[in-house]
C-alpha cells in the first residue's frame, strides 16, 4: 500500500556540508496494517514521512502509494493524489479561526465536495471521534485530545485509504496518549486504513503497530514485527527503546557482583510460554536456584511477552543444562553482564 | 467664543469631509495593492512553493526605497507621475495618488508580517490534504491573519491620517490644512487647538474600534 524505495534526502546546506537526512531508505506498509517507525529526534523520522506525500521531495528513490510512484506525477496529479493521504501532527495544525465543525467543514469544501455531503460527513466523523458536542466550539477550549480527534476526524473526513501520524502523540499526556492510540486501532480495524506513524515513544509501538522500524542517523537500522523486535532485539539503540518501556536494565555493577556467583540471565517469554511454570520445572530437573530480580508482561498489539531476569545460581553444568533446556522450551535466553 | 463659533466652525465640517475622503479613497487602494505585495512577498519568499529570488529581491528593494522617501518629497517627486495617472495635481484627486504610493508598500510590509505569524503547519496540513496554494492562501492564511491584518489596518489607516495633513500643500484641504493655514498662518489658537483634539478624537477612536474588531476575530 504505502512503499518507499532507496528513498534518500539529502538537504544541501550553504556552507558546503550537505546533511544526509535519509539514506537509502526502504520501507513497505501492507495494506490494513499498522507500521510504525521510530528513533531519536533528529534521526530522520519527520523527514521519512513527510517524503511518503512528497512535502519533502526525495533526492533519490521512488514513493509508492496503492501502485502509484508519486515522483513521477505531475503537480496537479500529486495535488489529487494527497485528497486520498490523511496526515495528523503532532501540534494537530488546526484553523484556531474555525470552528470544530468549520474545521472539517473547509477542507471538504475546498475539495469540490457538495454541500449536502459535508454536512453528512461532517456530522459522521465528529461521532467517529466522539467529539458531537463540541462541534461548536474554537480549537482554544479544546483540550490536547480532543484537538487530536477534530484533526483525525478532518483526515478521515476526506475519506483516505491511507493514514500518515507525524508524532501525533507526542504532545499528549499519557492517558489521552492511549485514548488517541485506541482510536486510531479502532480507525484501522473499521474503516481498514493502512497506517503509518512515526514516533519516539516505545508504548505507542508497543499499543497499536504491527511492524516497526528503527532509525537512526537516516539510516534504518533494525525492522521486525513487533514481537521480534520485544523478544529479540539485535541493536543497541532498539535495545535502549526497550528499556523505556520495563524495568529491564540493571546497573552494570549489581550484574557484576552477581555474577561472581552464578549467572545472571534475562529470559524472554513469548505467547503461550508464558502461561507455563518453566522455571519451577528448572529448579526441580537441574537443582538449581533461581532468584528473580525483574519481572514483567508486555502486552503487545499482537501477543504478550514476559520479561524475566533471574540470578541463577548451581554448579556450571547444571546452569548450561538448564539454558539449554529453556533454550529448547522456546524461550530467549540471554546472559547479562558478559562480553 | 462666539466669535470663534460665527467665524471658523463652519469650516470645519468640509475640513473633516476631506479628511475622510482623502483617507478612505487611499485606504481602499492601498489596500488592493499591498495586499496583492505582500501575498507575492510571502509565496517568492526563499522556501516556499513559489520561490523566486529575483521577484522576491525586486519587490524588497522597491517596497524600501519608497518607504526611505518621506511624505512630503514624495508628494512633490510624484507631481509627473500623479499628472499621468488622474489628470491633475491639485485637489484631492491629486493627492490620492501619492498617498496610495506612500501607504501600500507599508501596508504590504505589515500585511506580510501579519501573514507570516500564520501557524506554517497548518499551511502543511492543507497541502498535504491536497489543496490548491491559491485556496490555501485564502483560506487559510488571510483567514487565519484577520486579526493581526485588522490592527495592521488600523495602524496603516492612523498614519494616512497624518499623512493627509500635509496634502494641504497640493489644496486638497483636511483638518491638517486647516490647523496650519489658519491656527498657524493666521495665529487662530482656537482652530488649531480643536483641530487637534478632533484629531485626537478621530485616531483614538479608529485604534478602539480596531481593537474591538480584532478581539472578536481572534478565537483564542
Amino acid at each position: 500500500m504505502i512503499k518507499l524505495e532507496n528513498v534518500t534526502k539529502i538537504f544541501p546546506s550553504k556552507k558546503g556540508k550537505d546533511v544526509t537526512a535519509l539514506d537509502n531508505v526502504t520501507i513497505s506498509v501492507n495494506k490494513g496494517e499498522i507500521h510504525g517507525v521510530i528513533g531519536y529526534s533528529g534521526a530522520g523520522k519527520s523527514t521519512l514521512i513527510r517524503c511518503v506525500n512528497l512535502l519533502e521531495t526525495p533526492s533519490k528513490g521512488k514513493v509508492w502509494i496503492n501502485g502509484i510512484d508519486l515522483t513521477k506525477l505531475s503537480k496537479e496529479k500529486l495535488r489529487q493524489t494527497r485528497q486520498k493521504v490523511g496526515m495528523i501532527f503532532q501540534h494537530f495544525n488546526l484553523l484556531k479561526t474555525a470552528t470544530v465543525y468549520d474545521n472539517i467543514a473547509i477542507p471538504l469544501k475546498l475539495l469540490g465536495i457538495p454541500k449536502a455531503k459535508i454536512a453528512e460527513r461532517v456530522n459522521k466523523y465528529l461521532q467517529i471521534v466522539d467529539l458531537v458536542e463540541k462541534k461548536d466550539a474554537y480549537p482554544s477550549q479544546l483540550s490536547g485530545g480532543q484537538k487530536q480527534r477534530v484533526a483525525i476526524a478532518r483526515a478521515l473526513s476526506q475519506e483516505p485509504q491511507v493514514l500518515l501520524s507525524d508524532e501525533a502523540t507526542s504532545a499528549l499526556d499519557p492517558e489521552t496518549t492511549n485514548s488517541i492510540l485506541e482510536l486510531l486501532l479502532k480507525i484501522n480495524e473499521e474503516l481498514g486504513i493502512t497506517i503509518l506513524l512515526i514516533t519516539h515513544e516505545m508504548n505507542v509501538i508497543q499499543k497499536i503497530c504491527d511492524y516497526v522500524y528503527v532509525i537512526e542517523n537516516g539510516n534504518l537500522i533494525e525492522q521486525g514485527s513487533t514481537i521480534e523486535l520485544f523478544t529479540k532485539p539485535k541493536q543497541a539503540t532498539t535495545k535502549k527503546f526497550l528499556n523505556t518501556i520495563s524495568q529491564r536494565k540493571l546497573s552494570d555493577r549489581l550484574i557484576d557482583d552477581l555474577n561472581l556467583e552464578g549467572k545472571v540471565i534475562r529470559l524472554t517469554f513469548l505467547g503461550e510460554n508464558t502461561g507455563q511454570p518453566l522455571l519451577s520445572r528448572v529448579t526441580q530437573q537441574f537443582y538449581v536456584e533461581p532468584n528473580i530480580l525483574t519481572a514483567n508482561i508486555i502486552e503487545l498489539k499482537n501477543g504478550i511477552v514476559g520479561n524475566l531476569v533471574i540470578h541463577l545460581i548451581g554448579n556450571e553444568h547444571q546452569v548450561e543444562q538448564s539454558l539449554s533446556f529453556l533454550r529448547e522450551q522456546g524461550v530467549e535466553v540471554e546472559e547479562l553482564g558478559v562480553n | 467664543m462666539q466669535n470663534f463659533i460665527d467665524q471658523w466652525l463652519p469650516l470645519f465640517p468640509q475640513a473633516i469631509k476631506e479628511t475622510f475622503q482623502m483617507v478612505t479613497i487611499s485606504l481602499f487602494f492601498s489596500v488592493i495593492i499591498g495586499v496583492i505585495l505582500a501575498i507575492l512577498l510571502i509565496l517568492t519568499r526563499p522556501g516556499q512553493p513559489l520561490q523566486n529570488k529575483f521577484v522576491y529581491q525586486f519587490l524588497n528593494l522597491l517596497i524600501n526605497v519608497i518607504r526611505s522617501i518621506p511624505f512630503i518629497i514624495l508628494l512633490f517627486f510624484m507631481l509627473p507621475f500623479t499628472k499621468l495617472v488622474v489628470g491633475v495635481t491639485i485637489g484631492v484627486k491629486g493627492v490620492i495618488v501619492p498617498l496610495v504610493v506612500n501607504a501600500a508598500p507599508y501596508i504590504a510590509r505589515l500585511i506580510e508580517s501579519s501573514l507570516l505569524e500564520v501557524n506554517q503547519g497548518v499551511v502543511e496540513a492543507y497541502r498535504a490534504m491536497g489543496i490548491k496554494t491559491h485556496q490555501i492562501i485564502w483560506n487559510v492564511m488571510l483567514r487565519e491573519a484577520r486579526p493581526a491584518i485588522v490592527l495592521a489596518l488600523t495602524i496603516a489607516t492612523i498614519s494616512l491620517i497624518g499623512a493627509t495633513a500635509m496634502a494641504g500643500l497640493v489644496g486638497a484641504g483636511g483638518l491638517g490644512d486647516l490647523a496650519y493655514r489658519f491656527g498657524h498662518l493666521r495665529y487662530e489658537a482656537e482652530v488649531m487647538y480643536v483641530t487637534v483634539i478632533l484629531l485626537v478624537i478621530i485616531v483614538q477612536g479608529i485604534q478602539s474600534l480596531g481593537n474591538r474588531l480584532a478581539e472578536r476575530m481572534k478565537k483564542d
